[in-house]
């Protein structure tokens, strides 16, 4: 039953990554106009070496056969070459994967360990002063612009600290290349953007386990557990927060498409070294191979987080069946 | 708050009832404008929306008359100037008044908001609806289409179409809703998909009535509630987006003021004045924070199936 409708809803997308890297291939082939990446329009080139160079690249070709021999490719595993820099695509995103593992990971821990308390006293005190102020921080957090954020915490932690002479954080990078690049150092460098990626998933994911937590706490089976005089801990934490955790799994499943794009503007912001930022640099510069490469890997895991969020799903709560 | 007793009417059905001493009979529309107007943090919010939304029609008559200054004229010898008497909230770094800018970037994020909600909805609902209504091939085509456009990273989907239409207000107000229709669609499909199988559509389909009708007339109305729900909960997130584009770079182009576009130097202001920092964040986290909690009011208005 479940390999069966695993199979069926990776064939489904088969077609979804399709059509994602064709749209994304037509949308640059239509904007980039007579803009050749990887040179710039530099005044000795004459007309035939840029059309040496194009058809170097396969841009004169018509957008479909570049298409299909990328597509030839892939299927072989080869992912091409850069257009700007001529290293291979696999080398950039192995290169940078890496870095956004260690600032998202580190987010969503930093997100769950926050968000589970907070749902969780949310939910048990329901109506409280300390309920509505944590609702209060939640709502609040899903109306700060993340980038600007990120820019208050360096004008703070980075820029004034160091005007006073306290200590004070990187602005920038994901470790200092000259002294350090130790442990330390890069501790150092991921507070800030961490703290960013972190307050949006707390204000995310509370919400959801406080609502989800009131749920369970008012079904009939945490009844029967108190009315057979078991402690309120136990049932809270033993019954209660174990069901109501379960939607967790489906966020944290659907965040893994963030892995490249959600955390573009906060890696941006704050230089660093990541997948999305190779992204958005590669994109306004037309590299057409790194592009659909990353593309390609992000819709993989959008549709991965998507099948894994709903197999658990089904795993951890047998009443849903997959049809 | 609502107390038990009035929980208990509202779950009475609406027609038929006269006993004496219960309220008479009132339309959906009446009741939940009621809920709406007994929300007072969602009334505030919605008023303060409205009051933003006539500051930036009126923007020209604010320049004229409060802040004297026009949103693009440079005075290189007032630059950085600090909040006071002359500036108002200050200036930026060719000297142009900041509050001048924030009322003017107010068209922008307001404007590029609406009209995303507007175009999303049209081409979700109309989509959603055909899909759900007609099922088969047509469903399934639709749906892997809705698929793919919320599997592309929307941010290289900006990123490229900002280059090919060149962004003004209405071509990023498009660009996002390309990428917004997707769930409104998935949205209308499944409310649809519920309300066809109900009794008065069988009996309308029965006395002959065409698809169109149908689906204007019977099938429209029922979305409705979920429609007005899904748009007034997606104006921050827009404002929101609109506001990363634009400090990217991707959005609204300079010298034209908008509430991003002001932060995309912030990194050069650090050292000269932490307010040209602080005071766009500031506007649109207001913005979206109002345009939240209104959205939630309507949410518990309209739909209180939904209430958290």
């Amino acid at each position: 039953m479940l390999a069966k409708y695993v199979a069926r809803r990776i064939l489904a997308s088969i077609v979804v990554v399709l059509g994602v890297t064709l749209i994304t291939l037509i949308l640059m082939d239509r904007t980039r106009g007579a803009y050749v990446p990887g040179i710039d329009f530099n005044p000795s080139l004459r007309p035939e070496d840029v059309a040496r160079l194009r058809a170097d690249l396969g841009l004169d070709r018509p957008f479909y056969v570049w298409y299909l021999s990328w597509i030839w490719g892939v299927l072989h595993g080869d992912f091409g070459h850069s257009m700007i820099d001529g290293s291979t695509v696999t080398s950039h995103i192995l290169d940078r994967l890496p870095n956004t593992l260690e600032l998202t990971v580190t987010a969503i821990l930093i997100g769950m360990v926050f968000a589970i308390p907070v749902g969780v006293i949310g939910a048990l005190r329901r109506g409280s002063k300390t309920d509505h102020a944590l609702t209060v921080v939640s709502v609040a957090g899903f109306a700060v612009p993340q980038f600007w954020m990120g820019l208050m915490l360096i004008l703070i932690f980075s820029v004034t600290l160091e005007q006073h002479g306290l200590p004070w954080l990187p602005s920038s990078g994901a470790f200092s290349p000259f002294n350090g690049g130790d442990i330390l150092d890069r501790l150092q460098h991921l507070i800030l953007p961490a703290t960013v990626l972190s307050f949006f998933y707390v204000s995310t994911w509370s919400r959801f386990i406080r609502s989800s937590m009131l749920e369970v706490l008012s079904q009939d089976y945490i009844r029967t557990a108190r009315a057979k005089g078991m402690s309120e801990r136990r049932v809270v934490y033993l019954h209660g927060l174990r069901n109501a955790l379960i939607p967790l799994i489906t966020l944290v499943g659907l965040e893994l498409p963030g892995l490249v794009s959600g955390g573009l503007v906060v890696e941006v912001v704050f230089g660093w070294p990541g997948i999305g930022k190779l992204a958005f640099e590669r994109a306004i510069q037309y590299d057409y191979s790194t592009v659909m490469g990353v593309t390609f890997f992000a819709a993989l895991l959008v549709i991965a987080g998507n099948l894994i969020a709903d197999v658990l799903y089904g795993v951890l709560d047998p009443r849903i069946r997959f049809g | 708050m609502i107390g038990p007793s009035r929980v208990a009417e509202l779950e009475m059905p609406a027609a038929g009832i006269e006993t004496a001493g219960s309220r008479p009979a009132q339309s959906y529309w009446n009741e939940s404008w009621e809920r709406l107007r007994a929300n007072r943090i969602g009334m505030a919010a919605g008023t303060l929306i409205l009051v933003m939304a006539v500051i930036a029609v009126m923007a020209p008559l604010f320049s004229l008359v409060l802040t004297h200054y026009q949103p693009q004229t440079i005075n290189l010898l007032e630059t950085f100037a600090k909040p006071g008497a002359g500036h108002l909230l200050g200036s930026d770094e060719l000297g142009r008044d900041t509050l001048t800018r924030l009322i003017w970037g107010a068209r922008v994020s307001l404007g590029v908001a609406f009209l995303t909600v507007a175009m999303s909805l049209t081409l979700g609902t109309t989509l959603g609806m055909v899909a759900g209504y007609y099922g088969g091939w047509i469903d399934d085509v639709l749906m892997r289409l809705v698929d793919t456009v919320l599997a592309i990273p929307a941010i290289f989907l900006f990123i490229l179409m900002s280059i090919l239409f060149r962004p003004n207000a209405f071509t990023l107000a498009a660009i996002i809703a390309s990428v917004g229709w997707g769930t409104v669609a998935r949205l209308v499909r499944g409310e649809v998909l519920s309300v066809k199988q109900r009794d008065f559509i069988v009996a309308t389909r029965s006395i002959g009535a065409r698809d169109s009708r149908l689906m204007v007339r019977h099938l429209l109305p029922n979305v409705l509630p979920v429609l007005i729900v899904a748009a007034s909960l997606g104006v921050g997130q827009i404002i929101l987006v609109e506001a990363a584009l634009d400090f990217l770079g991707l959005g609204i182009q300079p010298p034209t003021p908008s509430w991003g576009n002001m932060l995309t130097n912030a990194q050069s202001y650090f050292f000269r004045s932490g307010w040209l920092v602080a005071l766009p964040g500031i506007t649109i986290f207001i913005t979206v924070l109002a345009s939240n909690l209104f959205g939630n009011a309507i949410r518990d208005a309209f739909d209180p199936r939904l209430k958290s």
